[in-house]
């Protein structure tokens, strides 16, 4: 009889989950190794790979020099050669010195060499605004990635996704790029124990509504979901779809919730031009849920501006509780 | 005796393994003239880029390796992957574009790759396959396998960033790594003089606390000499070094090379050093060889190639509609 | 003054920090440099050190959570009297949050919702949804008003225009009604005169407010079906049945010209149900009117021979554009709904003579009842007018025609709301 402290256990946070499923892929798969800046003894510039070190040593905890782009080259070399690297950006925004390998390299090597070779990567990106750490630092840059054939894109909302989604990422064969917001890695919920994967390229439907389809990604989601908890209250019913996973999409599971409410939203931090917004209405207006659409869609995302210092500035550029409910009420009320 | 003079390689190799160097180089050079012929014929598609010229480096660099060492290549890649024992029908039929080349007619020369022997891929990026190489290398300890990468790069590479992180991991983290830039003077248009400040790339090694060494890359000993001592300290744990092969492209960087930035005579000039003709007379007067045996030899690779041509020209297309596939595990035949 | 210790920022997303454990009593003296005391974060337990001289006072209870930057303690000199700390003092029980300096409000650059034009000539506003229910019902979506934002057609609309359709299919006779996007009040019912049709609204209504609007159309105008029995008497019936049909508890009347005369007759015949009776140049108090102009009107088959026509309608010709003209034409280019209105124009004026009178019904109308006519009105003259009893309310508007409410909207939807 197992004891119910066995089972139930307190919520763990979205760094801590991530941190288990490191553990967990690292304690039954010798081939995983963690690479990045100050994950080793420091424990990572958020505390994900904490005590990892201590574990599991300087072999399998690696510290790299301050080097994105050799960083990232060498763990996309060792996976292609047999070990399953977990390469941790120390900022998102970084992924920019380390853009050839990842575009050039992790992507397109499979297809380039006709099949002939995997390369099972799995970079982390701390992202995304909120910390007043400005422009470089700060950026939402996974539209970037989910434009590149040959990779992998997902963004857990919650601890459990958090944790589904790496341990999937380290079993999958193809580069896949996870973007956390770093406002998140605090954020608490219950995370099932033990190994188990979330399935990349689902999205989760959070909210069961009618009136209208709320799409969001990443933090988006908690404050859609939060936002819907209003909105329900005022007699509008949204059907909140936390995307999970921009590459690939999860065209379905959109297009069907539109059919059913007519009316689409999609909430994301990036910037709302050539975003992922722009990606999920596209992809409504082409398909037959274009028929049951009521209203023109909305799009609420980053403003045209790198983001700014200044706390109310910066929240000013990205969606807000508020920004969503006003527009959730417009789309509803037919105001557009 | 007689042995402190005579070259390196006739010290260290038996007869057989010359005779087979030589010929893998008769091999890469009628290759590539029938590539070249091939392209001019309107067979080929794109741009290719010729080594002729460089084959004792690439072939001097890979002596040493053994089937489960792993070599990264660049664009400049035919050499490399003949060195290591490709199959000359499925390199033609790659060229072509077709189905049945080594990248399925995905990759093409600049792409070109034979993972089951080792090679890593050639890599259309300057720099990119550097760090590459250095994460095969970091698996190859990790993993304990004992493997040695050998990371072909171009002197236009040596100024990339790649280039300085990765023979700084490779540093710190004494990988089984060796670094070998076949120097031919030119990256594009761009002489090393002018693009970089070392005289000797080799030099930069120093800045990674590893060896670094200038060899003639026209001289199949010399080449051969100096990666096997940098293969044999990266077998031994002792980590990464840097071979400098000084050699020189008989022709145009690419097809749509109009040559204006080197002379007719600089170019006769080192056709003069002809790194073929140096080791059969270097093989003819040691004894390994006779002067009537290079007739045979040609003829030998004529054959081959002419076989692998046939096999590459017969060979069917990848289909359009599954032009889409090997971009995901799971996707397309393997 | 003594020095302020705080709960010191120390990584970048930190909003509070908690007190672990202080490493001097209060009362203890201390040196810059000190170990103070230790604090948690989410991330780290990290040790503060003393910014000051002197001894700690008023420090703030051990696990108490501070945000950052707020005072935990104070540093006094030597000698310096401590009666009460400088500022509060968070006690353990305090829970602070992170301020939340009033949420960012939608901003225009962010939710800019775009503005369009409401309406493009030949192009109708309708949700995808409510397109592909009419193309499955095989009518023309064009045939609905859009209750919508900027008039949109929208599925409710298709689907309450199929209810309407059902329920309306045996009382064929019927006249068509359309109705404003959504609007509140009592509503307004609007009906055109000979020859025209509701479109001749368009301007009127853009200067209305609110209130909801239903516009009849008369029978072989506009889009309603074309009636044999076409005489007064009928046209009346046929109104007064369309406006039952509505069950309204009370609406506002507007008519012009032939339809002013229709409503009279519906005011006199549905007292109760009339809130007020506008008539616009109305037909029906005299017996002149101009035949000539009437035939011209009818016998006109292409633009050409229509616009002149058109011009003796208004005071201000140059109001009658060609495009006017032409659209004008274009709704009447069917040759069977010439037929019927000239059939009609036969029935109510033959030979140039307004062959109804309803001088005594608007004696006996007591709703609040105003005449607005044109003084160059050449269609019927203006001083039939005259012929009201004293509390019908009249407006002549100078340098108007026939039609002040294409020629002035805005000066007679003055008048109308003023007595609305």
């Amino acid at each position: 009889m197992s004891g119910r402290s066995e089972r139930v256990r307190g919520k763990l946070s979205y760094a801590e989950a991530i941190r288990e499923a490191l553990d967990i892929a690292m304690d039954r798969d010798e081939r995983v190794v963690l690479m990045g800046e100050d994950i080793g003894v420091y424990g990572g510039a958020f505390q994900v790979t904490g005590d990892l070190f201590g574990k599991y040593g300087p072999e399998r905890v690696i510290d790299t020099p301050i080097s994105e782009l050799g960083g990232a080259g060498v763990a996309i070399g060792a996976a292609m050669t047999g070990l399953r690297p977990v390469f941790e950006f120390q900022f998102s925004d970084f992924a920019a010195l380390a853009m050839e390998q990842i575009v050039n390299q992790a992507a397109k090597l499979r297809y380039m060499l006709g099949g002939a070779v995997s390369v099972p990567v799995v970079m982390r990106f701390p992202a995304g605004s909120g910390t007043g750490a400005a422009a470089q630092h700060s950026q939402s840059i996974e539209a970037w990635l989910g434009h590149v054939p040959g990779l992998k894109v997902v963004q857990p909302s919650t601890p459990e996704d958090a944790k589904g989604l790496l341990l999937s990422a380290i079993e999958d064969p193809d580069p896949v790029m996870i973007f956390e917001h770093k406002l998140l890695y605090k954020t608490k919920g219950h995370v099932p124990r033990g190994h188990y994967e979330t399935p990349i390229g689902e999205a989760a439907l959070r909210r069961i509504g009618h009136s209208l389809t709320i799409v969001a990604t990443s933090i988006m989601a908690r404050k859609s979901l939060s936002a819907a908890e209003e909105l329900a209250r005022q007699g509008i019913h949204a059907d909140v779809i936390d995307l999970r996973s921009i590459r690939p999409i999860d065209r379905e599971t959109v297009l069907a919730s539109v059919r059913k409410t007519g009316r689409l939203m999609c909430v994301y931090e990036g910037v709302k031009t050539l975003g992922i917004g722009a990606e999920i209405s596209a992809m409504v207006a082409e398909s037959d849920a274009f028929d049951f659409l009521e209203a023109p869609i909305v799009r609420l995302g980053g403003a045209e501006c790198p983001i700014p210092y200044n706390p109310e500035l910066e929240k000013s550029v990205v969606p807000q509780e508020p920004d969503i409910l006003e527009a959730a009420r417009n789309l509803v009320q037919g105001r557009i | 005796m007689a042995s402190s003079n005579m070259p390196y390689a006739v010290r260290a190799y038996e007869r057989r393994r010359l005779a087979d160097a030589l010929r893998k180089m008769i091999l890469i050079r009628k290759f590539e003239e029938a590539a070249e012929a091939s392209y001019m014929r309107g067979l080929i598609h794109g741009t290719m880029h010729l080594s002729i010229g460089q084959e004792a480096s690439a072939v001097g660099s890979c002596m040493s390796l053994e089937e489960r060492d792993k070599i990264t290549s660049t664009h400049r890649g035919h050499g490399h992957c003949l060195a290591r024992g490709a199959d000359l029908g499925r390199m033609f039929a790659e060229f072509f574009g077709k189905e049945t080349g080594y990248c399925r007619g995905r990759g093409g020369s600049m792409h070109i790759a034979d993972v089951e022997r080792g090679n890593l891929g050639a890599n259309g990026i300057v720099g990119g396959g550097l760090p590459i190489a250095v994460g095969s290398a970091l698996s190859a300890k990790r993993l304990g396998t004992g493997a040695v990468t050998v990371c072909f790069f171009g002197d236009g590479a040596n100024n990339e960033g790649a280039f300085h992180e990765s023979l700084n991991m490779a540093a710190i983290w004494k990988l089984p790594v060796v670094f070998v830039c076949e120097n031919n003077l030119y990256g594009m248009s761009m002489s090393t003089d002018r693009s970089t400040a070392v005289g000797n790339i080799s030099e930069r090694a120093a800045a990674y606390s590893m060896p670094g060494a200038t060899v003639d890359g026209n001289d199949f000993s010399a080449v051969a000499e100096a990666v096997d001592a940098a293969v044999a300290r990266a077998r031994a744990g002792e980590g990464p070094s840097l071979v400098e092969n000084m050699t020189y492209r008989l022709r145009g960087h690419s097809r749509s090379d109009r040559n204006r930035y080197r002379t007719k005579q600089e170019i006769d000039d080192w056709a003069k050093r002809d790194p073929i003709t140096r080791l059969f007379g270097m093989l003819v007067s040691h004894g390994v060889m006779a002067e009537g045996d290079m007739a045979e030899l040609d003829g030998d690779a004529a054959r081959k190639i002419d076989d692998a041509l046939a096999f590459a020209a017969s060979s069917p297309d990848p289909k359009v509609e599954e032009a889409a596939f090997y971009v995901y595990a799971g996707s397309g035949a393997r | 003054m003594p020095v302020e210790v705080i709960m010191p920022k120390v990584d970048m997303d930190m909003a509070s920090g908690k007190i672990l454990a202080w490493h001097v009593s209060a009362g203890d003296e201390v040196s810059k440099g000190d170990p103070l005391f230790d604090i948690e974060t989410d991330k780290a337990a990290m040790e503060v050190e003393s910014p000051g001289d002197g001894i700690l006072r008023f420090p703030v209870d051990e696990g108490a959570v501070v945000q950052i930057g707020r005072p935990v303690g104070w540093i006094y000199a030597d000698g310096e009297v401590a009666s009460d700390p400088p500022g509060g003092i968070p006690s353990s029980k305090d829970e602070f949050r992170q301020s939340v300096p009033g949420e960012a409000t939608a901003d225009g650059s962010r939710n800019n919702i775009s503005s369009g034009p409401d309406n493009i000539s030949g192009k109708f506003r309708a949700s995808p949804l409510a397109r592909s229910l009419a193309r499955a019902d095989g009518f023309e979506i064009a045939t609905i008003v859009g209750t919508g934002p900027r008039g949109r057609i929208e599925a409710k609309d298709v689907r309450n225009y199929q209810a309407r359709r059902e329920s309306e299919a045996d009382t064929s006779d019927a006249l068509a009604v359309s109705e404003s996007a959504s609007g509140t009040g009592t509503p307004i019912i609007l009906l055109h005169g000979f020859a025209s049709d509701a479109k001749s609204w368009t301007r009127l209504e853009s200067n209305l407010g609110q209130r909801p609007l239903v516009r009849m159309e008369l029978p072989g105008h506009g889009r309603s079906q074309i009636l044999k029995a076409v005489g007064f008497p009928d046209l009346a019936a046929t109104v007064r049945q369309t406006f039952d049909g509505l069950n309204l508890d009370k609406a506002h009347l507007i008519g012009h010209s032939l339809g002013g005369a229709l409503l009279l007759d519906l005011a006199n015949a549905r007292p109760d149900l009339v809130a007020s009776l506008t008539l616009i140049a109305p037909a029906g108090l005299g017996p002149e009117i101009n035949g000539e102009l009437l035939a011209g009107i009818l016998r006109a088959t292409r633009s050409e021979s229509l616009g002149p026509w058109l011009k003796k309608l208004v005071a201000d010709e140059s109001l009658v554009t060609e495009s006017y003209v032409q659209a004008a034409m274009r709704d009447r280019m069917e040759q069977s709904t010439r037929a019927a209105q000239e059939a009609m124009a036969d029935a109510l004026f033959p030979d140039g003579v307004q062959a109804f009178d309803l001088r005594a019904a608007l004696a006996r109308v007591e709703v609040p009842t105003r005449i607005l006519w044109g003084k160059q009105d050449r269609m019927i003259q203006w001083n039939h007018a005259l012929r009201a009893p004293g509390r019908v309310a009249i407006h002549l508007l100078d340098g108007i025609g026939h039609m002040p409410q294409i020629e002035a909207p805005e000066e007679v939807a003055r008048i109308i709301e003023a007595n609305l």
